[in-house]
């Protein structure tokens, strides 16, 4: 049996059922759509550029499609084209996909930021890599590359070869002489790029009045190596898979590595032995738990202040999975572990003491979470800093397309793994954690308890692995050295990465490289929560609500 | 009543057999320039090794073990590569301001324990009004403070500077409220008076004798006081004034080399004082069993020391707001109605 | 305060058992899994100069330089541009290349990190690990010939 999920094109039924939702929702959109297109994860509606936001407005209130996953934005021969892909909290298989054209010598298509908040960011991107203007955006700048860079890297006439420096004198200088306003009592801070808590090169613009943020703009793209045009460059078979490790580098690679495959294995038909799925489910639970393990780690540093015990503790217990995980892949972090139809190796011999190591840390686990919960939940002061601080309501976390722990801090029950199942875990039998609280206390509740989620998981892909008949371990399916998927078949595909909904956008064009491969990273929409929730704080809280969002900017910056 | 009437500075000028003023002046310079000295190798164990290797048991790693037995040259090796390292002065400094600075913030701790008595004799000057005296120049670490923060040009230093003052107008009134009701008891602000009362047993219980050490007398005197003396010195949980991870390194941010080491030989010259205040006005100062007074003070110390670390591995930094909330509505009231409730009880019962 | 005082407990606690989780790098040689990838091995004897490593590469790491019969000249791997992603050692037929458990290389400049044929050769075990042992028991068919260590000479 396989374990793949259904492709539309493979069962009728399902297909028909893609098709009769894609006509009721070009009905609902009347005369707005234009043409009709089939992308393998969802229906496509053709919108012209100047009615993106009205068709938006009426998926948005009318059909229910409150999420906006990603925006796609890609040059063809003959246009330019963005694909808005949305979906729904409430229902994550119920996707569409607004496909919206435009000419190549005027690029000029409708923001779709007053309808999601969240494409803002993903418009400025847009603009910034591919070249589409956003008619109507309120800040259509660079957001990952300096302000002073010539033409856009991803775009068709792009010269690779050219060299660009961008001075200081010429890019918006962060150490620019003082200015001073005449009138005003704010003082205007750089947090940032290199500042103790900012969990790497982000650079926070904050306008303070006093101690309290009165407005604050992040400033991402300082490890932007276009992870997307890599990605462009390498061979489905082998040459991408090493990459996603290097989206979010802390520990999360699994995971990571499990969205290309997802979306990889899904464009190209490739079935997955439910052996090798299990031992998928298995290795991304591990990467969790690592990537909780410093989240958690780094939050406290940051409330607490200095490298604490609380630290180095949560480091330790990271430690033990960081050597199991590399017992298993062969590397502690860049593990280039999957492959597209199932995983590389089998898991090691002798497989007993394996299991042995599995079971010792998972036993040895509620007793490091009690510790935990003792050093920080149950800390008076910490409760007294972390709750109703960084508040996120839920609608605005939606706007803004907030996944992950992020987003079931807020009370949203959305969780890929359930909603949209993949790998084994529909067979297994555990709880998506939700917290009410909307703050900096109930994230850091939603990653401890997701631990403990994650345990269980790994107990029971443990119990199947151990009395799993010896001739029917089959790690990889059979997959040809040269995968050519079929020219302009287009999919997107997400799995729920440590940090929220990892998706990967991927159009084939005939050749063994991906002609568009577009990373939605959870890290980047969640960041972009960071304003609503420090607005009118205090710095310390601002500091601490950017800990519980646990960006990597690697994956941020891609 | 005992009154310990040579202090350290007569002790030596008496040695030396000078009388009158060059008495004076000798003997105040020899015994400053000792008891500096022994404050001073304190501090250099206390910072480049005890707060590594406490930082590190906490932590469960090992720590510094490379130089030396236990690693305690890296106290010598960490002072050559500060001090030799360049001091980078950034564009825009307020020169003089900026410089005088790191002298200040050290040497207010270290005039604080000229009227300390350490036992053994070891007691620059008792005045009339050594109580007054070490809280009194104690603050003037705050100048410092501010002078580092306004004249860094750095607003990461300002923002520092501020809440180091506005945490010592809110948390010294509470300090020296508390002290004052010890003071109520001994009715002298001399600090040798204040250990001398200290002294008296307070309850005999099978054969072990109990002094008067204030922090059995009222221990909710002594709790305030180590809140308020944490707040004061600027440890966790009220470490807001550096507060590494909002505010970079606070006030310090802009300091190097020598004019670094100063700043933090000041912290912990501070911490120091801090426990000896808390050790002279609670814990009976030098006295103790078996062991000679001044070993007894240097335990105390330390063991304020290690408590202050201790708080650091396990305590969450509170929020500025909260922590100035904590100040004016908790701590000073909470000091004035143990004033008010010791002063009633020292009338009725004397 | 509870909570505090519970806090404090937890870690007085973990200061005075003396357990240490770190250890002392150089002296005390970390452990390494059977499978972990580190610097290349390379055996000349075994490379037949098919140029799929060369081609997997996703970085360009490996460069191969043949002569007009195609036969192998040099083998150049840039060790500190590789990405240790082990699709080099998972290509090759016949084994020719190969990721020891060696992870500790030092140079004074970017470009010592350029190994060629004979550097690469040259790469010692770590521990004596043989990785091909732990890292794909199916596969030594080849290697298992003759008995004993496997040399690469």
């Amino acid at each position: 049996m396989s374990l793949e999920e259904q492709q539309p094109d493979d069962d009728p039924a399902e297909l028909e059922a893609a098709v009769s939702r894609g006509d009721e929702l070009a009905e609902l959109l009347g005369d707005l759509v234009i043409g009709r297109e089939e992308h393998m994860n969802a229906p496509g509606l053709v919108v012209r550029p100047d009615e993106v936001q009205e068709a938006l407005f009426k998926l948005r209130d009318e059909a229910g499609f409150d999420h906006l996953s990603c925006l796609t934005a890609q040059e063809y021969e003959d246009r330019y084209e963005s694909i808005y892909h949305l979906t729904s909290f409430d229902d994550r298989t119920d996707e569409v996909s607004v496909v919206v054209p435009t000419s190549k010598d005027n690029p000029v298509s409708q923001s779709a930021e007053p309808v999601y908040r969240t494409a803002d960011w993903h418009e400025r991107e847009a603009y910034d890599l591919v070249g589409i203007q956003y008619e109507g955006h309120p800040d259509l700048r660079r957001i990952l590359l300096p302000e002073t860079w010539q033409g856009h890297p991803l775009g068709l006439d792009y010269d690779q070869e050219r060299p660009q420096i961008a001075t200081l004198r010429e890019h918006a200088n962060p150490l620019e002489k003082d200015q001073r306003a005449e009138q005003g009592n704010t003082m205007y801070v750089n947090i940032g790029p290199h500042h103790p808590a900012t969990h790497g090169v982000l650079h926070v613009e904050t306008v303070v009045d006093g101690e309290q943020v009165v407005d604050l703009n992040p400033d991402i793209g300082y490890l932007h190596r276009c992870e997307e045009q890599m990605c462009q460059q390498g061979t489905y078979r082998h040459q991408i898979m090493p990459y996603p490790d290097r989206w979010d580098y802390i520990s999360a690679g699994l995971l990571n590595e499990w969205a290309y495959a997802r979306a990889a294995e899904d464009l190209a038909d490739i079935d997955v032995p439910e052996y090798a799925q299990i031992i998928r489910t298995l290795g991304a639970e591990l990467c969790r738990i690592a990537s909780h393990m410093i989240a958690l780690g780094t939050f406290a540093l940051d409330v607490y202040g200095d490298f604490t015990a609380i630290f180095m503790y949560a480091m330790r217990d990271r430690e033990i999975v960081q050597n199991i995980l590399e017992d298993l892949t062969g590397q502690r972090m860049m593990f280039n572990y999957f492959r597209l139809g199932g995983v590389v190796w089998d898991l090691p011999e002798p497989r007993e003491e394996f299991f042995e190591k599995i079971r010792d840390f998972l036993d040895g686990l509620p007793e490091a979470l009690e510790e935990y919960h003792d050093m920080i939940t149950s800390n008076e002061i910490l409760q007294a800093r972390t709750v109703g601080t960084g508040v996120l309501p839920p609608e605005v976390a939606k706007s803004y397309g907030a996944t992950g722990p992020v987003a079931r801090g807020s009370g949203i029950d959305y969780d890929l793994r359930r909603d949209d199942s993949y790998g084994y875990y529909d067979e297994l039998d555990w709880d998506v954690v939700v917290e009410d609280g909307c703050d900096n206390f109930s994230r850091l509740l939603v990653r401890m308890r997701e631990v403990e989620e994650s345990a269980k998981i790994i107990q029971q892909c443990v119990d199947l692995l151990e009395d799993w008949p010896e001739d029917e371990r089959n790690i990889q399916s059979n997959v040809p050295r040269t995968l050519k998927p079929d020219e302009d078949t287009e999919i997107y595909r997400a799995v729920e990465g440590a940090k929220g909904e990892l998706g990967i956008y991927i159009r084939a064009d005939g050749t063994d490289k991906p002609a568009r491969f577009k990373i939605r990273s959870p890290c980047f929409s969640n960041l972009q929560t960071l304003p609503e929730m420090s607005e009118g704080e205090y710095i310390p809280d601002m500091i601490a609500s950017l800990g519980s969002l646990d960006i990597v900017l690697g994956e941020v910056d891609r | 009543m005992y009154l310990q009437t040579t202090t350290l500075s007569e002790t030596i000028s008496g040695l030396l057999g000078l009388d009158g003023v060059i008495g004076d002046v000798v003997g105040g310079l020899v015994g400053a320039f000792l008891v500096a000295n022994i404050m001073l190798i304190m501090t250099a164990f206390a910072g480049p090794w005890a707060k590594r290797k406490i930082t590190a048991a906490f932590g469960d790693r090992i720590a510094v073990n490379r130089i030396g037995p236990f690693g305690l040259l890296t106290i010598v090796t960490d002072a050559v590569r500060l001090l030799s390292k360049e001091l980078i002065v950034p564009e825009g400094v307020d020169r003089p301001a900026w410089d005088i600075a790191p002298m200040v913030i050290p040497f207010s701790a270290l005039l604080g324990f000229a009227v300390i008595p350490m036992g053994n004799g070891i007691q620059l000057a008792d005045p009339e009004t050594g109580l007054a005296f070490a809280f009194a120049v104690a603050s003037i670490a705050s100048l410092g403070i501010v002078m580092t923060g306004y004249a860094s040009n750095n607003k990461f230093s300002l923002i520092g500077a501020l809440r180091a003052v506005a945490a010592n107008i809110a948390y010294e009134i509470p300090l020296v409220i508390t002290a004052a009701s010890v003071v109520i008891f001994t009715g002298s602000l001399r600090m040798s008076e204040i250990v001398a009362v200290q002294a008296e047993p307070l309850v005999s219980v099978a054969g072990i004798t109990i002094p008067t050490w204030f922090a059995f007398v009222n221990p909710f005197a002594f709790a305030l006081f180590m809140v308020a003396n944490l707040a004061e010195i600027g440890r966790n949980p009220f470490d807001i004034p550096e507060a590494p991870t909002e505010i970079v390194a606070g006030y310090q941010t802009e300091y190097s080399s020598a004019y670094f080491v100063l700043i933090y030989l000041g912290e912990f010259i501070h911490i120091f004082l801090g426990g000896a205040l808390a050790a002279t006005l609670f814990l009976g100062g030098p006295a103790g069993p078996f062991l000679p007074g001044f070993v007894w003070f240097v335990i105390k110390i330390w063991a304020f020391f290690l408590f202050t670390q201790w708080a650091r591995s396990a305590v969450p930094r509170l929020r500025v707001d909260q922590f100035l909330d904590i100040g004016w509505k908790g701590m000073l009231v909470l000091s004035f109605a143990n004033l008010v409730l010791t002063a009633i009880i020292v009338g009725v019962i004397a | 305060m509870i909570g505090i005082l519970k806090g404090m407990a937890v870690t007085l606690k973990h200061a005075l058992d003396g357990q240490t989780f770190t250890v002392e790098y150089p002296e005390t040689a970390p452990e390494v899994s059977p499978r972990f990838r580190g610097v290349h091995k390379f055996s000349q004897e075994r490379c037949i100069w098919c140029r799929q490593c060369e081609n997997v590469c996703p970085n360009d790491t490996i460069q191969i330089v043949q002569d007009d019969k195609r036969n192998g000249e040099q083998y150049n791997l840039h060790i500190g541009q590789c990405i240790y992603c082990r699709l080099c050692e998972e290509v090759c037929p016949v084994d020719a290349i190969l990721l020891t458990q060696n992870f500790e290389f030092t140079a004074d400049t970017k470009n010592d990190f350029v190994y060629n044929k004979e550097q690469l050769k040259n790469v010692p075990w770590y521990k004596d690990i043989d990785p091909l042992n732990s890292r794909n028991p199916d596969r030594n068919a080849w290697i298992g010939e003759g008995e004993g260590e496997v040399d690469y000479q």
